[in-house]
């Protein structure tokens, strides 16, 4: 190949490269068009009217595609969680009548949410990013804007809403599964009986209002981080799996920090 | 009823794309923007609609300033400018006709059903009434690439880009989408930019041709200009020839 044939070949693959930048700039910048997705996605899905079908379909993908997924992990969660309490329970009281009550509430106010939330992560945050960031690298998101359809509007606020629907009661089911699974593992291991387990008596209000809100709030969040980093996405395939990748660890690193907030509010607000 | 690029600057990062690119493009005219590729030629013409800002410089559009103009303020603007991309980008979840229909139901707010009559007479017009309700798997590129066209004109454009329409065409295909955007200049009074490699076209059709070259325009001129040009860099990009003083 001559080096004319060769500069051409070169010209031609050439994607233009990232501006160098800072890493704290990088991220308040992030952060600056996650909020602007934020804020756009709150206005459009109060003030616009759904295409027919659109939130639908995205619950089928984020939900019923997810349902066995999230079962098969939260019963195993559920499992090693009350076997491990169990374990450290008999070498400090050996008194099983407490487990299951502990653990509902614990399951309840945080467990349910913030564990089954990570696997929903992975499974619909890498869904979503690779959607959106497909159709980003082929252009359809800029024929969308020649048709004056706003890709936040068209594409983010029914996987928002989806997912904020079909994550809250996929978190609700994992829950009640990984419940149910330490039900059997406390009775198998340590012959504690399904009634003396099934106590609910730790359990407050308060309790069901901060676990409710958490599974609303990470639904929600899993969809807008994700969409966000589908929506930046540059330089064809490659840049697609970039964007699956940082959308699962944006949205992990969102489900941890707004679960330490949330926690602590939830603490004044909504004493344990 | 012009197009106007005056001074546009354009840069990714430490890449400056563009450097000053200014022309005008006339009323009704066919107008090929040339060069080699990664030269920022479907750039420049996205910055007419909007999907990408220029960092300096200005852009006339009927003699109204459209580079500043926010996203919604441009919804206008892409009404009469309408764009052919490169690949079809056609939405894969609709059908042919539900493709066509979006721009009618969101520029318009025609509904559903008044949308799809049109789009169906669209489609009609481009030979492609027989794959309506067919999805964009299931038809090959040419035909995805005719719907595309279906879908840009479908709001009657004053203003068409055509981003490589012929890429990706057989030949015959290839030289029936030139038919069709010289009849859209002669018979509708459209103006065309066209951004294309395709030397049969640019030879076929053009009125006017701009060779982007490094950043800016190399030679405008109408296609006896080129071909009679002096300019080695313009000489080797006509021939193709792989040797010669273009650098990429």
């Amino acid at each position: 190949m001559t080096e004319a044939a060769a500069q051409t070949l070169d010209a031609a693959t050439d994607e233009p490269p990232l501006p160098k930048r800072s890493a704290l700039t990088d991220m308040l910048g992030e952060l600056a068009d996650l909020w602007r997705v934020t804020l756009d996605t709150l206005f459009y899905t109060f003030n616009h009217k759904r295409e027919k079908g659109a939130v639908i379909t995205q619950c089928y993908a984020i939900g019923n595609r997810s349902l066995f997924f999230m079962v098969v992990t939260m019963g195993f969660i559920g499992a090693i969680v009350v076997y491990q309490i169990g374990i450290q329970t008999a070498r400090i009281i050996p008194d099983m009548s407490l487990v299951g009550a502990t653990y509902v509430k614990l399951l309840i106010r945080d467990l349910a949410a913030s564990v089954g939330a990570m696997p929903l992560a992975t499974r619909v945050g890498a869904g979503i990013a690779a959607e959106i960031g497909s159709m980003v690298v082929t252009e359809q998101t800029d024929a969308l804007r020649m048709s004056a359809a706003d890709p936040v509007d068209y594409l983010v606020v029914p996987r928002f809403l989806a997912s904020v629907l079909m994550g809250t009661s996929i978190l609700l089911i994992g829950g009640a599964v990984a419940y149910f699974a330490g039900m059997l593992i406390c009775n198998l291991s340590f012959d504690v009986n399904p009634y003396v387990y099934m106590n609910f008596s730790m359990v407050t209000s308060g309790d069901c209002i901060l676990g409710f809100i958490k599974c609303l709030v990470y639904g929600g969040t899993i969809a807008l981080v994700s969409s966000q980093r589908g929506l930046r996405t540059f330089g064809g395939s490659e840049g697609v799996g970039r964007a699956t990748t940082e959308a699962v660890v944006g949205s992990l690193f969102a489900i941890i920090t707004l679960n330490l907030i949330m926690s602590t509010i939830g603490n004044f607000l909504l004493p344990a | 009823m012009t197009i106007t690029f005056r001074n546009i600057h354009k840069a990714f990062g430490p890449k400056k794309v563009l450097q000053g690119v200014s022309f005008t493009v006339r009323d009704g005219e066919c107008f090929f923007i040339v060069g080699a590729s990664g030269v920022g030629k479907s750039v420049l013409i996205k910055h007419l609609v909007g999907l990408l800002r220029p960092d300096d410089g200005d852009i006339f559009l009927d003699d109204t300033e459209v580079s500043r103009l926010t996203e919604r303020e441009f919804y206008e603007v892409r009404k009469k400018c309408a764009m052919v991309f490169q690949s079809s980008t056609l939405f894969d979840s609709m059908t042919c006709e539900q493709n066509v229909a979006l721009p009618l139901r969101k520029h318009m707010g025609l509904t559903m059903k008044d949308a799809l009559t049109e789009a169906r007479e669209r489609l009609s017009q481009v030979h492609m009434s027989h794959f309506a309700t067919a999805y964009p798997a299931e038809i090959g590129d040419g035909m995805r690439k005719r719907v595309a066209i279906a879908r840009a004109l479908t709001l009657k454009p004053s203003y068409v880009l055509f981003d490589e329409p012929t890429t990706s065409l057989d030949p015959v295909s290839a030289r029936r989408t030139d038919v069709m955007i010289r009849e859209l200049c002669d018979q509708f009074g459209v103006t065309s930019i066209v951004v294309s490699h395709d030397l049969v076209s640019i030879f076929g059709i053009a009125d006017r041709i701009a060779m982007l070259y490094q950043g800016n325009v190399r030679l405008l001129g109408t296609r006896e200009d080129f071909k009679n040009t002096d300019d080695p860099v313009v000489r080797q990009f006509m021939s193709g020839e792989a040797e010669g003083p273009m650098q990429v």
